[in-house]
């Protein structure tokens, strides 16, 4: 049964109607992985000299030993974030003579596929290898390393589980988050716990008495019951994928009333935004970039490429993070939205209102960093200028090839539904082009200048959009059947 | 009112809707039959625009549908879940589609009062958004949507599907009274035949692309169109 489950996933994944694009993002994709797994391993091999450095005090593995827990708890914080549910899609079997074991045991050893239950041994056993094989503590080192797997396992299925339960009970996730917040508070601020100490006797425990290993295997196969429990006795349609369908809110921006039929429709997209998951999680997403600027701005003296850099990526967020994906956020109801009374043009203008609108939020928010320098203000309203001008029209040039279809109620992290060949290339005008003008500007002149030349540029465009709408209709006349048909066949 | 001239629209060198001609007045009810693939869905995508056309053309008042947007003002259409934005209330939905016809909310609100019965008390202010409704009701919202732009031209692909009897016979009278006191014109496709002979006074037959039957609606059509069916099989 296993193998026909197996079967009709690689069938899925193949036969699904992106598969001739997706190839290439999952090669990109797998590349990047290939590239951390890379990283991790080096880190690893070097992990005793860097202990040893760090903390000179003690023996590397001793530290080792200290730090294991801190990694398996950011380890659980961050699947919490960005492990997804395994998603076989149960419902065409729930009602076939299956077994419900066979699909909850499914479920459960295909979500081990992931890279995070391989990440731990990739940092882990080559410095194990180094400090304790070839010390000839071959006991020692298997005591540890199944030690890790069982806390791997542990993590990886208490993670599936907490998951689950949020989704029904979203208390869940409160009481998670408080105590993680507890133990940190305790252990770095009030000194009364050391988690340090604890990790120190736990693993220091099992180098010693590597039987003592047996505990996190019996505790994750404990969680795994725990776990496959709880699926076999929520397989229900109803219970697994119920939506919450809280009261509606009412979202009425009387602000963008005054722009008309496309203040209508920028409205709509702000409804669009706060009621669906994904572009929610995009946009708030972009709202933590506002904080690029401490990292930028505090270490050293602002330089004004950095400034560039920063002001591009916090004034622009918007329109790079949410914009890149134009039109498929609306391709559940693009059909609708050609076929009603609704011209190209207001179309158009709605999305240029909404750009900048979000563009003049984050650059208000972004002015306390004025505090830094009024160079970085200045560099910041020219930036500004720059995106309403000249990266609202590339990114919205861009949307006439984009032909993906996205699923709103989906996550945003990892989610790579939506992404093609656009979403790469789109980085070279957005960020490469505003970065060339400036340097070959400054050349012939000083940095303010440049600065100052970039903003003009910007609006430039922003008064002349009259013109460049205008070619935007022409090209979406003539693709608007393609991006159609692309929505409609996903 | 739209007539359709060398229509041709084809996937893989197949054609799927192939239509040397149609002509249908202002103000007829007409009546899509046809089996699944027969080229119904497809035809009425090509009549709003949605799909591009291989050859030929449609015409809508003496205007291509290709070259301008004129025939949105007075065409309204439901075709699929597609056509409703789904993150919206009803309320939301039938405000925003009356202010594409520059109908302020009180107005709405007015027309609205005329489809509590078909609504059933189902759909309007239950807190929901569309995506949370099920299929039958999505589709009520679809097809008030529709009536709620005052159209000349109504297009509704296979609107009784997915709703309840009750829901069936009020669509039936609210179709056939459009068609005799507004003289919308009217083209709704349907697999009922029952249906569709009751509202429609012409029937057009489809058969994969092509029509192969246009007829008045009368006394025998349902027979006729009965035997066709069966013969098919």
């Amino acid at each position: 049964m296993n193998r026909a489950f197996l079967q009709h996933q690689w069938l899925a994944f193949w036969r699904s109607k992106n598969t001739g694009k997706s190839i290439a993002v999952s090669i990109v994709l797998g590349l990047t992985l290939l590239y951390f797994f890379a990283n991790l391993l080096i880190l690893s091999f070097f992990l005793d000299k860097i202990l040893e450095k760090v903390i000179p005090e003690r023996d590397a593995i001793d530290s080792f030993n200290g730090l294991l827990l801190y990694y398996f708890l950011a380890d659980l914080l961050v699947r919490f974030q960005f492990q997804e549910l395994p998603t076989l899609r149960v419902k065409p079997y729930l009602a076939l003579p299956v077994g419900k074991n066979k699909i909850i045991s499914y479920l459960s050893l295909t979500s081990l596929w992931t890279g995070f239950s391989l990440s731990p041994f990739l940092l882990t056993v080559p410095f194990l290898l180094k400090v304790l094989v070839f010390d000839g503590e071959f006991v020692a080192f298997c005591g540890l390393v199944i030690a890790i797997a069982g806390l791997t396992l542990l993590n990886h299925f208490f993670s599936l589980w907490l998951k689950r339960k949020i989704n029904m009970n979203a208390w869940f996730m409160v009481a998670f988050l408080v105590s993680l917040a507890a133990i940190a508070l305790a252990d770095f601020y009030l000194d009364s716990v050391s988690l340090q100490a604890v990790s120190r006797r736990i693993f220091g425990s099992i180098l010693e008495r590597p039987y003592l290993a047996a505990v996190p295997v019996l505790l994750a196969t404990a969680m795994f019951y725990m776990h496959q429990k709880f699926l076999k006795s929520n397989l229900y349609l109803d219970e697994l994928y119920k939506e919450r369908t809280g009261a509606k809110s009412t979202t009425d921006i009387p602000f963008l009333k005054n722009f008309g039929m496309a203040g209508e429709l920028a409205a709509l997209e702000v409804k669009l935004i706060i009621r669906n998951k994904r572009p929610k999680s995009t946009v708030i997403t972009s709202l933590f970039f506002m904080f690029y600027g401490l990292i930028f701005y505090t270490n050293r003296e602002p330089s004004p490429s950095l400034m560039i850099v920063a002001g591009l990526m916090m004034t622009g967020i918007f329109i790079i993070q949410y914009g890149q994906f134009m039109f498929s956020w609306q391709s559940a109801h693009f059909d609708g939205i050609m076929a009603n009374n609704i011209s190209a043009e207001d179309f158009f203008k709605s999305k240029f209102l909404l750009f900048t609108v979000f563009s003049s939020i984050t650059f208000l928010l972004t002015m306390p960093y004025v505090y830094f320098g009024w160079e970085i203000l200045f560099a910041h309203a020219m930036l500004y200028l720059w995106n309403i001008g000249v990266s609202s029209l590339i990114v919205l040039t861009f949307a006439n090839w984009n032909f993906k279809y996205i699923d709103l109620s989906k996550g945003s992290s990892f989610n790579w539904e939506g992404v093609g060949a656009s979403q790469f290339i789109i980085g070279i005008p957005l960020f490469i082009l505003p970065m060339m003008l400036y340097l070959l500007m400054k050349l012939a002149s000083d940095s303010m200048t440049a600065l100052a030349l970039l903003g003009f540029i910007g609006a430039f465009f922003l008064l002349t959009r009259a013109y460049w709408l205008n070619k935007l209709l022409k090209i979406f006349k003539s693709k608007r059947y393609a991006i159609a048909e692309g929505f409609r066949n996903h | 009112m739209i007539q359709i001239k060398n229509l041709v629209k084809r996937y893989n060198d197949v054609a799927v809707v192939d239509i040397p001609e149609l002509s249908i007045n202002k103000g007829e009810t007409i009546g899509l039959v046809g089996n699944n693939g027969a080229g119904k869905t497809t035809l009425f995508r090509l009549m709003l625009d949605l799909i591009r056309t291989d050859e030929g053309e449609v015409r809508s008042k003496e205007e291509n549908v290709a070259e301008n947007d004129h025939w949105k003002r007075y065409t309204a259409s439901f075709l699929d879940e597609g056509f409703l934005i789904d993150y919206l209330s009803p309320e939301e939905y039938f405000y925003f589609i009356g202010s594409l016809h520059g109908l302020n909310r009180a107005h709405i609100d007015e027309e609205l009062e005329k489809y509590d019965d078909f609504f059933n008390g189902e759909i309007l202010g239950r807190k929901k958004y569309i995506r949370d409704l099920s299929k039958g009701n999505q589709c009520k919202v679809g097809v008030v949507a529709t009536l709620l732009q005052n159209p000349e031209v109504l297009l509704l692909d296979e609107p009784f599907a997915n709703i309840d009897p009750s829901t069936q016979i009020r669509l039936k009278s609210l179709i056939k009274g459009i068609g005799s006191e507004k003289h919308i014109t009217t083209i709704v496709s349907s697999h009922d035949l029952n249906h569709v002979t009751e509202v429609s006074e012409r029937i057009i037959l489809m058969e994969k692309g092509k029509i192969i039957k246009d007829i008045k609606t009368g006394n025998n059509t349902l027979s006729e169109l009965e035997e066709y069916f069966s013969v098919m099989q």
